[in-house]
């Protein structure tokens, strides 16, 4: 089952780089979301118009990926994170266990993005919202860094989120 | 202060005087209790300013979400509770996710505004920015790099080395040194876009696919600490007004034993024979000019003074003469050409000259012209380098 948003027709997305921890490890450490999404978008970003650029605004993209990831993953299993690329967008899709009531939500939060009143909703979390949820980091990324995000589920209780960021353009 | 736990690049500062509440570098916490001795900062400046606080994010590499509800919910709770607070957001256009971010901000709560730090970074940007003079860049270039191409191995510059060429402009020294030196990395940096524009397109025409051409701004750049092998930053000093920032910036991303590189101008020192006294008297006035526009194009000679009180040691300087028999004489006069209309025809009218001094400030460049193209004549301009070593 898909559900997701604005997600252009399939294109040739070419594989950049696949990574997979144990959930256990990449849970034992919070600095790990910092460090990984530092080190893969400058690994991703060497050969775009500005590297240092695109490397910081995809960093920030990642981190937020990952963080999600961490804040609702369970330590068995892992975690499996993919960057493709087609022109000036890079997908990612990064896939972690969780438990498997906490699918609906991700299904929600996700589905919720290409309503018309997103942006709102964006400016209310911003403003009442102690601390961030699942829905307004992923309303973030389609704002803020005009990505079209979609989610995919298994068999197993694993979540699958497959981001498309277009920030080749956004950065030049 | 840095707060422990997080990334040591992380700053928070507050500057009572100028009201300025500043962060930077990387923070993404877990939670907000990380962040709550930064957030108590926050609160306490809020209280202690009077009409505007500035929130300067300029430098601000990384922020997550949970960091910046934190932060945002304190400004708007502060607004909500104060009329009289006016809260100004200072982001820059070299870091783009803080604009986006912050920006939504002034449509939730309007006593914040969010200013793109992105005018004049220095004041003669607008001179050396306009793309009519890329051609005469380039020419300088080719007519320095006769000579750097041998200096440069003496200050550090060898195969396999990271660098970085800081105020890159058009981008044609990288480009002669990946040719020339082949390091393993180049990062050319510039703040403006219609530069490195060019800049990539001559990579492109060389088939050089590997310098990585970046947008920044050289007093706050996105590079991180300890990185290149040798960092240059060659004619731009001179026309920084926040030279030691710049210095300092350079130091930073320098690796402990690296070097930095700087090459600057002494221009009352260039000369020509015949009419020597015209041209002296021009080039006096050259230095004034840019005096009066807060730039230093004396600053040559000075170069060591300013490498030792940023900290370097090791420091070697030197000088050489770019002629008009190094090469093409006519290059050489182009050259000159191109100086006498901008600092002639745009700088001192823009300082409010009299036309009788214009005419004079010209006829010294026109001189120099003529000892370029004398068969006999002889045309110099100074630069001078220098290199310092970051400590070990």
């Amino acid at each position: 089952m898909e559900v997701g948003n604005s997600v252009p027709a399939e294109a040739a997305f070419e594989p950049l780089l696949q990574f997979e921890m144990e959930m256990g490890t990449f849970l034992s450490e919070w600095q790990h979301c910092d460090h990984l999404s530092t080190y893969l978008a400058r690994m991703i970003s060497h050969n775009r118009a500005d590297p240092v650029r695109h490397s910081n605004f995809f960093s920030s993209a990642l981190n937020e990926l990952l963080e999600v990831s961490f804040r609702g993953g369970t330590s068995s299993g892992q975690i499996g994170l993919s960057i493709y690329r087609h022109g000036p967008v890079e997908r990612v899709q990064i896939t972690f266990p969780c438990p498997a009531e906490q699918v609906p939500f991700y299904r929600e939060a996700v589905s919720k993005i290409d309503r018309s009143d997103a942006h709102a909703r964006y400016l209310d979390s911003i403003s009442t919202d102690m601390a961030p949820s699942r829905e307004s980091i992923l309303l973030d990324l389609a704002i803020n860094f005009d990505a079209s995000i979609r989610i995919e589920e298994s068999t197993s209780p694993a979540v699958t989120l497959i981001v498309d960021l277009p920030l080749e353009g956004l950065v030049s | 202060m840095s707060v422990t736990g997080l990334s040591p690049n992380f700053k928070v500062a507050f500057d009572a005087n100028s009201q300025v509440f500043s962060l930077a570098g990387v923070v993404r916490p877990r939670s907000v209790d990380e962040i709550a001795d930064s957030i108590a900062m926050l609160k306490q400046a809020i209280d202690d300013v009077r009409g505007v606080l500035y929130v300067d994010v300029k430098r601000l590499i990384q922020m997550n979400n949970t960091a910046f509800h934190a932060f945002v919910r304190v400004a708007l709770d502060a607004c909500r509770s104060r009329a009289d607070l006016r809260v100004v957001i200072v982001t820059s256009s070299v870091v783009g996710w803080t604009t986006r971010m912050f920006g939504h901000l002034n449509q939730i709560e309007p006593q914040i505004s969010v200013e793109v730090y992105d005018s004049t970074f220095y004041p003669g940007q607008s001179f050396v920015e306009d793309t009519s003079f890329i051609p005469i860049l380039r020419t300088q270039t080719k007519m320095t790099w006769r000579h750097e191409r041998s200096i440069l191995p003496r200050h550090g510059l060898r195969p396999g080395i990271a660098m970085a060429d800081v105020c890159c402009g058009i981008g044609d020294f990288a480009v002669l040194v990946q040719k020339e030196f082949q390091p393993a990395r180049i990062v050319a940096l510039d703040h403006s876009k219609a530069s490195l524009a060019y800049a990539r397109e001559v990579a492109t025409n060389f088939g050089i696919t590997d310098i990585e051409y970046t947008y920044g701004d050289a007093s706050e750049m996105l590079l991180e600490d300890n990185q290149f092998d040798f960092v240059s930053c060659r004619h731009s000093l001179q026309i920084f007004n926040e030279r030691e920032l710049l210095l300092k910036e350079l130091y930073r991303i320098c690796k402990p034993g690296g070097r930095v590189y700087i090459t600057n101008e002494k221009n009352s020192h260039c000369l020509g024979e015949p009419r020597a006294q015209s041209i002296q008297w021009t080039y006096n006035e050259v230095a004034k000019l840019f005096s009066h526009f807060d730039m230093d194009v004396e600053l040559g000679p000075k170069s060591r003074r300013y490498l030792a009180d940023a900290g370097f040691d090791d420091i070697l300087v030197e000088s050489f003469m770019v002629t008009n028999l190094d090469g093409d004489p006519q290059d050489f006069a182009d050259v000159i050409t191109a100086w006498e209309n901008v600092y002639a025809g745009e700088m001192a009218v823009r300082r409010g000259d009299k036309p009788e001094f214009i005419e004079r400030f010209r006829q010294g460049f026109r001189d120099h012209i003529f000892a370029a193209l004398h068969p006999k004549g002889y045309a110099g301009w100074p630069i001078w380098v220098a290199s310092g070593r970051k400590p070990t």
